[in-house]
């Protein structure tokens, strides 16, 4: 989709990420299409988890430079990272497990909401004109994920797979530029699988979201991601298309495994 | 109701009628986005017009065929009503049919226009569009997913809607000049039956029927304007078109479309409707799920169901049919419906529930006094697609479990020499679309329909009693009785026993396949720490099988009291890997076993159940959601069940 001249919606440039004597990630560039699915692979320990939580400031790397929507980027906490439009799943799910799906959904608008705490203590006026604005967007969200039946079921009681799928109906509720999703699918059957991969299409296509993931079925990997990028105990093993990464023979003895 | 059936008998007339006469009440609700949007009679019929002119334009023609496919919602409603404004004929199929199972009809049919609700609908017919003669155009309710498709042949409702509303006198001239042709006996819906056997057939049913049976069923049960209902069956099921379009039609009574197959229990709590149509496997879901939920209770509230469910059974259906009940037994019943029945019921969205039906297979004793002793007034009622479905129906006050009703108006029946139940009625099929052998076959020169179903008229009662189908009552070896539905009842009225199939046709004795419930006996394997990753594994567990043996040995003991069924008790019988399914063309869509199918398909596993092997190994193919195949392999174990002697020999 983006053969023609694309454009770079974010830019890693030289990334060194140290925790004491631990180099986690070691002089790593690359840069996300604006629109794209961009896939980070790796195996366990490669960093990259650790370069998401870079790009979402989470973590401060030593050395390097990140340039977003053609800026570069001064040294930023996760809420002023989130501010630019950049929402993110987590690892392990971090939902408010007591609260129901659609207040977990409506957390995702806290940034776009303005009225002070005394209009909304008074639930009347303008703070619930804003409440009521933002529920329509979270609903949309939940329709489009067809999460509908869960709407007022704690989350903590749901399945994992829905759950997962609450937590990508969060970050949505951010009306995100750039998503990045940390494995998506981790830990969920076959068919759950499926309809994730189905919505992370959906959202890149419907919403034109960009789109960051880290995801260790490569099976996945190779039929979403557009481009994708191997790291390797810290450092840029290879950047491509799914074809050109999977032919890339350092790829293959690193990770990808040879068939026998 | 005062208004002959002669100046009413066309769903365009109706609609006029309740626009007029309801204009301002609620016609139709669906939940979107978390809140229930309402439209009025007056509202409904301007869509419906919209509706009817787009679909002129588009160009639909009288007489076309159009598919209408996907879940209950008012615009897919709408496109009904707007089909047979234009004189088209809406033919609805099922939503989960595989794309296969479309070709069919959509060919057999010659559809050449389909309204589906979303993408997964426009895909199936996508994928087979270029076998279908004469189709032409796609319109489609839920835009999702389908932005980047490029097709000429495409359109959204919300387009049509738009081309319809564009003031043009020459599409108002144009609908006015259908809407005229429309009569009586204009053809108002081609609905495709289940197809227990073979392939499915159209039924063609005109206006004057659908509208005669509807309206019958109507005047039994006194619907009026104010009742409001829950549209979740399939759209293509002869009792949703029927309660939903004619009766809801008839009635002027608001339809409520649920958001989704699975928020239909919450959705139903929300509306609590005044009148509720649901198959018996349905009412048996959810007595089940209120066990299973007693079950995990405090102990305090596990007593007090107890109690209190025990003083319902002794007293609640008396005072259900209002008779003779003691002052202290109605105190202690108002205290229990405080404290235990009203909340249940609110629970289970049935807080306004007048009448609720139940309809299509045998219903348990035991489930229906569950329900009237709570105080939901739960009927039978017997009917058939050919008949526009009301043939036979219960009054308030004499429901009995084994026996389905009396004819309503305009029913006349009749028992064949051969057992078979036939009818005539207002509601009678026209005849099966391009299918005049089998028209002929079923109705006579007379007017008489053949049901296909074995049954009499119970003295005692006056009312119709249903024995099985006609053509699956067989003898066994030795003479004795063959009646596979009743056996097969009785087994799934165990909440573990999700389905059974039983054979012995011409056999020396009688054998059955079971399919466990993953719920009940998913419930029991947690409670017992016995863990399972799959429906299999579950299935092939050793303890079910003992479990299953138990319920089949009490099946076995109450048919050895029945001189007339003892033939039928069940000597082996084997626990299926996997569940029959639609998928796989074992069962219906409404759940409806397909037994010359399953014989065919499992020939070995029945064969191996006549032999004496104590497990059979076994390849199955699996027909998956998305339509693709696999195999499924399994050995099975058989197991011995215990037959008993007549009682009365014993004694």
């Amino acid at each position: 989709m983006n053969e023609k001249a694309p454009k770079i919606m974010m830019e890693v440039k030289n990334i060194n990420l140290r925790f004491g004597g631990v180099v986690a990630i070691q002089g790593v560039s690359f840069d996300i299409h604006e629109g794209e699915i961009r896939a980070i692979i790796g195996p366990n320990g490669a960093g990259k988890s650790s370069m998401l939580n870079v790009i979402n400031g989470f973590y401060h790397p030593q050395e390097g430079e990140i340039w977003f929507d053609g800026q570069k980027r001064p040294s930023m906490e996760p809420y002023e990272v989130a501010k630019t439009g950049i929402a993110r799943t987590f690892q392990n799910i971090a939902l408010f497990k007591g609260m129901t799906t659609i207040e977990n959904v409506m957390t995702g608008r806290q940034l776009q909401m303005n009225k002070n705490i005394f209009w909304q203590m008074l639930r009347y006026g303008p703070a619930i004109e804003e409440e009521v604005q933002h529920r329509k967007r979270c609903e949309e969200i939940i329709d489009f994920l067809e999460i509908n039946h869960i709407r007022k079921t704690p989350v903590g009681s749901l399945p994992y797979g829905l759950q997962k799928r609450v937590e990508l109906a969060r970050a949505l509720a951010m009306e995100p530029n750039l998503l990045l999703l940390d494995e998506p699918m981790a830990g969920m059957n076959v068919e759950e699988k499926q309809d994730m991969s189905r919505f992370i299409v959906e959202v890149n296509e419907e919403f034109g979201t960009t789109i960051a993931l880290i995801e260790h079925d490569m099976a996945v990997v190779m039929d979403l991601a557009d481009r994708v990028v191997v790291l390797d105990y810290g450092k840029l093993l290879a950047d491509g298309t799914p074809k050109e990464v999977q032919s890339n023979q350092a790829v293959i003895d690193a990770y990808l495994g040879v068939p026998h | 109701m005062t208004e002959n059936s002669a100046t009413l008998d066309t769903m365009p007339k109706l609609l006029a009628r309740n626009v007029s006469k309801f204009g301002d009440s609620p016609a139709f609700r669906e939940k979107d986005l978390g809140i229930w949007q309402t439209w009025t009679w007056k509202e409904s019929s301007e869509e419906i017009l919209k509706l009817s002119k787009g679909l002129i334009k588009l160009g639909v023609q009288e007489g076309d065929h159009v598919a209408v496919i996907g879940r209950n919602r008012p615009s897919l409603y709408w496109s009904l009503l707007a089909c047979q404004h234009i004189g088209a004929i809406p033919v609805p199929l099922y939503q989960d049919a595989v794309a296969e199972e479309m070709e069919y009809i959509l060919s057999h049919c010659g559809a050449s226009f389909a309204v589906v609700g979303d993408q997964e609908q426009v895909d199936k017919i996508l994928e087979i569009s270029d076998r279908l003669k004469g189709f032409k155009d796609i319109v489609f309710v839920d835009p999702k997913g389908l932005r980047k498709y490029d097709n000429k042949n495409l359109h959204s409702l919300a387009h049509i809607l738009e081309m319809g509303s564009r003031d043009s006198a020459e599409l108002d001239k144009e609908l006015k000049r259908r809407v005229e042709k429309v009569t009586g006996d204009t053809t108002c819906v081609l609905l495709y039956t289940s197809g227990t056997t073979g392939k499915s057939k159209g039924v063609v049913q005109t206006h004057q029927a659908i509208i005669g049976a509807s309206g019958g069923a109507n005047q039994h049960d006194s619907w009026t304007h104010d009742d409001y209902l829950l549209s979740y069956l399939p759209m293509a099921w002869v009792g949703d078109f029927m309660i939903s379009v004619a009766q809801g039609m008839g009635a002027g009574a608001c339809i409520n479309c649920p958001e989704g197959p699975e928020t239909m229990q919450v959705d139903l709590r929300e509306i609590g409707p005044s009148i509720f149509f649901g198959p018996p496997p349905l009412w048996e879901r959810l007595k089940t799920s209120v066990f299973i939920r007693i079950e995990d209770a405090a102990f305090f509230k596990k007593v007090a169901f107890k109690y209190f469910m025990a003083h319902a059974e002794k007293v609640g259906r008396d005072i259900l049919e209002k008779r003779k009940v003691g002052l202290l037994d109605r105190l202690k019943y108002s205290l229990g419906n405080f404290l235990i029945y009203a909340p249940l019921k609110n629970m289970l969205g049935f807080s306004n529930v007048r009448i609720a039906y139940t309809a299509g297979d045998l219903i348990s004793a035991e489930l229906f006094d569950f329900y009237r002793s709570l105080g939901i007034n739960l009927k039978q009622l017997y009917g058939q697609t050919e008949a526009s479905v009301f043939l036979t129906m219960q009054g308030n006050d004499e429901v009995f479990s084994d026996t389905v009703g009396k004819p309503i108006e305009g029913v006349e029946l009749k028992i064949a020499p051969s057992g078979e139940i036939l009818y005539k009625s207002v509601g009678s099929f026209k005849e099966y679309y391009k299918n005049p052998k089998a028209t002929g076959e079923t109705k006579n020169k007379d007017g008489w329909v053949a049901t296909g179903d074995a049954g009499y008229i119970d003295e005692n009662t006056g009312q119709l009693r249903i024995i099985d189908r006609a053509k699956d009552v067989g003898k066994l070896k030795n003479g004795a009785l063959f009646a596979p539905k009743y056996v097969e009842n009785k087994l799934k009225f165990f909440p573990n026993i999700l389905e059974a199939v039983l054979f012995g046709d011409k056999k020396e004795f009688c054998v059955a396949f079971l399919n466990i419930d993953m719920t009940a006996v998913g419930n029991w394997a947690e409670k017992n720490n016995i863990s399972y990753s799959s429906y299999q594994e579950l299935a092939s567990n050793s303890e079910v099988a003992n479990i299953l043996k138990e319920h089949v040995e009490d099946v076995n003991m109450a048919l050895a009291k029945d001189s007339m069924m003892s033939g039928c008790q069940i000597r082996k019988f084997l626990v299926l890997h996997k569940e029959l399914d639609p998928d796989d063309g074992e069962i219906t869509r409404t759940r409806k076993v397909k037994r010359a199918f399953i014989n065919e398909k499992y020939d070995d596993l029945v064969s191996a159940l006549y032999s004496d092997n104590g497990s059979v190994d076994t390849k199955t193919e699996v027909t998956y959601e998305d339509g693709r195949k696999g195999y499924l392999e399994a050995t099975l174990s058989i197991v011995d069940a215990t037959i008993y002697q007549l009682q009365e020999a014993a004694e």
